[in-house]
């Protein structure tokens, strides 16, 4: 073996080194969370893969009620200065997302994630580094009370599986439920909320899951067909999902009643793309009542983007997170331990664009899904 | 007794789509005589060139398909001329051959990823109800048996060319001995690339397939060649026939797990059913 | 500077991996697409321990190990029976089954929910929370690691193992088992990818089965390739160079989702050019 030529890689990969990690350092020297005239807050998001579809919209809701609040003079006279970051719906991208705004970007609060397992993941993050984490979007119930650090202003997914459980054993007599889940902690939650009730009430389950790579359900959907079920459960993390399962099952010529969450009926797409197939069925999603401030979010966001606003529930909520941060920080300053514990005692019937806000002391927001029904391509609040 | 038809159905459609990405390993691996993982992005190549030419810029079906077809094939032969050649010009061994195709697949993939992104597409135009057609109580779409029909047809005619015509003999004449199908004057070079075009257009048309029936995602290749794969050794490795024997036999062996045992398990499934072959009949059903 | 010192504790850990890998595939020539696999034993064990026990970290570790050295003793066991291609494609199954196993028995791997919360580690009432100190940490695992595959590779028994990758059929005719070496070196292996493991889950608190996919084991297969077979520098090389070029690709200021893309096809690349023009990798003494 020559030295000589292994001396020269040795050699080319140090100046590569150095050269790289010295350029990057020096780029990498940021200025702490709050200079003179900026707030630095963070976010954390599905800025890509499948669960971009609620991710992106999160981000430019955050854009444009970050403008508007530098227009009006910004958080205490900072302007405010949002960092984002894309987790991708993924555990470990979160924690580490969480790592490099908590201690390269030294923010004192972060929004985010959308997605729980991402949040999962961050919060322990935060909590060490004593940064506040608001969430408009994870309704994970593994997060309740996971950390004094955390808290959100959407309902949490015990609320949907529990709801959905009630209408379909009480209000449509559906004593046997075919359920399909995509195997993520979002899906699987809803899941078990739902599960835990539904055989309270004296319900029976038959279950299949898959991974979220998967996208061929042909057989599992024959196995549940051929267990008759009054209805079926279709909890997934993503709306592209429950397409592809929708999509089969008409090819197998079988239409059960469907439940959805609210990731599927918070769809528009989807609901216009299956009207026919979905009319009828029902879901459970975030009741958003037509307030005033979500109809100028809801024009403000199509002059600004050219489309309509993604998933509006969560969108919404975490266009509020960001004002409601804003309170906070003028009301106890930028620190990430006074942050959190007002989020936990201040919050109380705050009118936001989702609607009227209370974060009860377990920092979970206190108001539930509602059932909708799909009707000629869009979702009806059923009273 | 409806649901064994439908997962008897399901099996063969499955089967289907399993037997043209055997075929076209085959046919690699039979004359090359390497594991060319590449082979599963050219499906992704060819599943998206019918997603351009057909969803994006509304070109007839039939068209479409032809093309994304030829699209495959001609990338699958310009790698296997820019980077398999040389590689087997110096005799370079089989893992090195494995890993050069390795590197293939994830650039084909990353390439598709950045030009459509990473997103689920589907082929079909058209979300409402397509023909369907049931047999003793199952439901099989007017697609499947397409595509069903089309995995048969080249099934034949690959066997047909491979054993009847000239073409056919130089290259099993180049798969037995490619030194001694030199010396005996056939260009073998020629044949290769031929091959590696064919095989590709088979893979993109697996691909294709498939957009119609689930859907297209840049990181389909690697699954479905897995597939082919473990489809080929069951049948045995490099036999035409086998591979399509093999593709039936893993989507039945897949689809009755799933019914009885657990959706979930089904990859895992696929993957112990190769392990056993390859403990205990490595040879598959048909090798010699 | 904290962001500097994260990806140094990556780079300790990818390190300790490819060390691990190294030993299989560079030092006894099997292509060994399983490594996540055990990665994940030693993440998931130690997690476990750590989270449902309150166990120490150091002796969680030490059960991660003893799970991963038993799951590869089973594997391994059925995979020392395959020779080349197959060997690899035994070990694409085992890693998919294994990942289905972590990611379907949710009543002890909470399957997609992961495993979150998991402590820092403690020792004599000092806590590894802040990164500086978990540095320290890796790096000493890092070194510990290097030297037993050095160890390893300068012994007798290393000497056996460079004798059967060159030819395994010569040194099984001199008497050699080598069933058992290489069962053996697996074991082996696979028991410092635990330490890896254990380390990760600690680190990041949080552990679900996406970090142990198939593509994760590719992605250690060509740092193991890129930094050069049979070299353990150059293992560790590997391991800084594919860790570190992705965060500058960062700062080029592409979309994030391009930027992702490009890094695979940076990976791809590498990949097919090192096959080319040095596949023995940077610093390696074995070409393939």
């Amino acid at each position: 073996m020559e030295e000589g030529s292994n001396k020269g890689w040795i050699w080319g990969i140090v100046v590569l080194l150095v050269v790289v990690l010295g350029g990057w350092w020096v780029l990498g020297q940021k200025t702490p969370g709050a200079s003179a005239d900026t707030i630095k807050i963070g976010f954390i998001g599905a800025l890509t893969g499948d669960a971009a579809d609620y991710g992106e919209p999160q981000k430019n809701v955050l854009v444009l009620a970050a403008k508007d609040i530098n227009d009006h003079g910004g958080i205490a006279g900072k302007q405010v200065e949002i960092i984002y970051e894309d987790a991708k719906c993924k555990g470990p991208d979160g924690a580490n997302a969480a790592s490099k705004l908590v201690n390269v970007d030294k923010v004192q609060v972060i929004l985010g994630g959308s997605c729980s397992g991402e949040t999962l993941a961050a919060v322990p993050v935060a909590e060490a580094g004593k940064v506040a984490i608001i969430t408009g979007s994870a309704t994970s119930p593994a997060l309740i009370n996971k950390s004094p650090y955390f808290f959100r202003d959407y309902p949490n997914d015990s609320s949907q599986g529990v709801v959905l459980a009630d209408q379909a054993y009480t209000k449509e007599g559906w004593k046997k439920v075919a359920v399909i889940q995509e195997q993520t902690d979002y899906a699987l939650g809803i899941f078990q909320a739902f599960e835990a009730r539904y055989k309270q009430l004296g319900g029976t389950i038959v279950k299949e899951e898959f991974a979220s790579n998967i996208s061929d359900f042909r057989s599992v959907l024959a196995k549940l067909k051929a267990d008759k079920p009054d209805a079926v459960l279709v909890s997934v993390q993503t709306a592209a999902s429950a397409q592809r399962i929708f999509d089969q099952m008409q090819k197998l010529g079988w239409k059960p009643k469907l439940m959805l969450n609210d990731v599927t009926i918070g769809d528009p797409a989807t609901l216009t793309k299956f009207k026919d197939f979905l009319e009828g069925d029902i879901g459970a999603n975030f009741n958003l009542n037509d307030t005033p401030k979500f109809v100028a979010l809801r024009d403000a966001y199509k002059a600004a983007y050219g489309k309509d606003m993604g998933y509006p529930t969560y969108s919404t909520a975490v266009y509020d997170s960001l004002y409601l941060i804003k309170e906070a920080i003028e009301a106890v300053g930028y620190d990430g331990t006074k942050i959190a514990a007002w989020g936990r005692s201040s919050v109380k019937n705050w009118e936001g664009a989702s609607g009227s806000i209370t974060i009860g002391p377990d920092g979970e927001r206190q108001s539930g899904d509602s059932i909708f029904q799909v009707k000629n391509g869009t979702a009806v609040l059923v009273q | 007794m409806d649901i064994v038809v439908q997962i008897l159905l399901n099996a063969v459609i499955a089967g289907a789509i399993y037997s043209l990405l055997a075929l076209g390993f085959n046919l690699i691996y039979s004359t090359a005589r390497f594991f060319d993982l590449g082979y599963g992005a050219l499906t992704a190549v060819g599943g998206y060139s019918v997603f351009f030419l057909y969803k994006i810029l509304g070109l007839p079906l039939i068209p479409s398909i032809i093309f994304g077809m030829i699209m495959a094939g001609i990338l699958g032969w310009g790698v296997s001329e820019l980077v398999y050649r040389p590689l087997r010009a110096r005799k370079a061994s089989n893992t090195v051959l494995l890993v050069a195709a390795l590197g293939v697949l994830t650039v084909i993939q990353a390439g598709i990823a950045i030009l459509f992104t990473s997103q689920f597409q589907t082929l079909s135009r058209y979300v409402a109800e397509q023909q369907t057609y049931t047999i003793l109580g199952g439901v099989i779409t007017q697609t499947q048996v397409l595509i069903l029909a089309a995995g048969l047809i080249i099934m034949v005619l690959l066997g047909v060319v491979l054993k009847y015509t000239r073409v056919g003999k130089a290259v099993r004449a180049v798969a037995d001995d490619e030194e001694v199908a030199t010396i005996v004057g056939i260009n073998a070079q020629r044949i290769m690339g031929g091959v590696f075009f064919v095989g590709s257009m088979i893979g993109g048309l697996a691909g294709i397939s498939v957009g119609f029936d689930t859907g297209i995602q840049p990181t389909m290749g690697l699954a479905l060649l897995l597939k082919g794969v473990i489809a080929a050794i069951i049948g045995g490795i490099g036999n035409v026939w086998g591979g399509v024997i093999g593709a039936f036999v893993l989507a039945l062996v897949e689809n009755l797990g799933a019914w009885q045992f657990s959706g979930e398990w089904k990859d895992a499934i696929a993957f112990l059913v190769l392990i056993l072959f390859l403990l205990f009949r490595p040879k598959g059903i048909l090798g010699k | 500077m904290e962001y500097l010192i994260h990806i140094a504790i990556l780079v300790c850990i990818y390190g300790i991996l490819g060390l691990s890998l190294n030993l299989v595939i560079g030092e006894a020539g099997l292509l060994n697409v399983t490594q996540a696999a055990f990665y994940g034993m030693g993440a998931y064990g130690a997690a476990l321990l750590i989270t449902n026990y309150d166990i120490n970290f150091f002796l969680a570790l030490l059960g991660g190990i003893i799970i991963s050295a038993f799951g590869s003793l089973l594997i391994g066991l059925v995979l020392s029976r395959f020779r080349g291609d197959f060997y690899a494609l035994g070990s694409f199954g085992f890693n998919v089954i294994v990942w289905s196993i972590m990611l379907n028995w949710q009543d002890v791997t909470h399957g997609p929910l992961g495993i979150p919360g998991i402590a820092r580690p403690a020792l004599f009432g000092f806590t590894f929370s802040e990164n500086l100190t978990f540095l320290i940490l890796a790096a000493v695992f890092l070194a510990l690691v290097y030297g037993i595959s050095t160890f390893i590779t300068k012994s007798s028994f290393g000497r056996v193992l460079k004798a059967l990758r060159e030819d395994e059929e010569a040194i099984s005719v001199f008497g050699y088992a080598t069933s058992y070496y290489k069962l053996v070196t697996f074991v082996i292996s696979a028991s410092l990818a635990a330490i890896a493991g254990a380390l990760f889950a600690s680190y990041i608190t949080f552990i679900d089965p996406s970090s142990f996919s198939l593509n994760e084991s590719i992605f250690l297969l060509s740092i193991v390739i890129l930094g050069g077979l049979g070299s353990s520098r150059g293992a560790v090389m590997g391991a800084l160079f594919l860790i570190v070029l992705p965060e500058a690709l960062r700062f080029v200021g592409f979309p994030p989702d391009v930027a992702a893309q490009m890094r695979q096809m940076v990976y791809g690349l590498i990949l097919i050019l090192l096959m080319l023009y040095r596949p023995q990798g940077l610093m390696g003494t074995f070409r393939m």
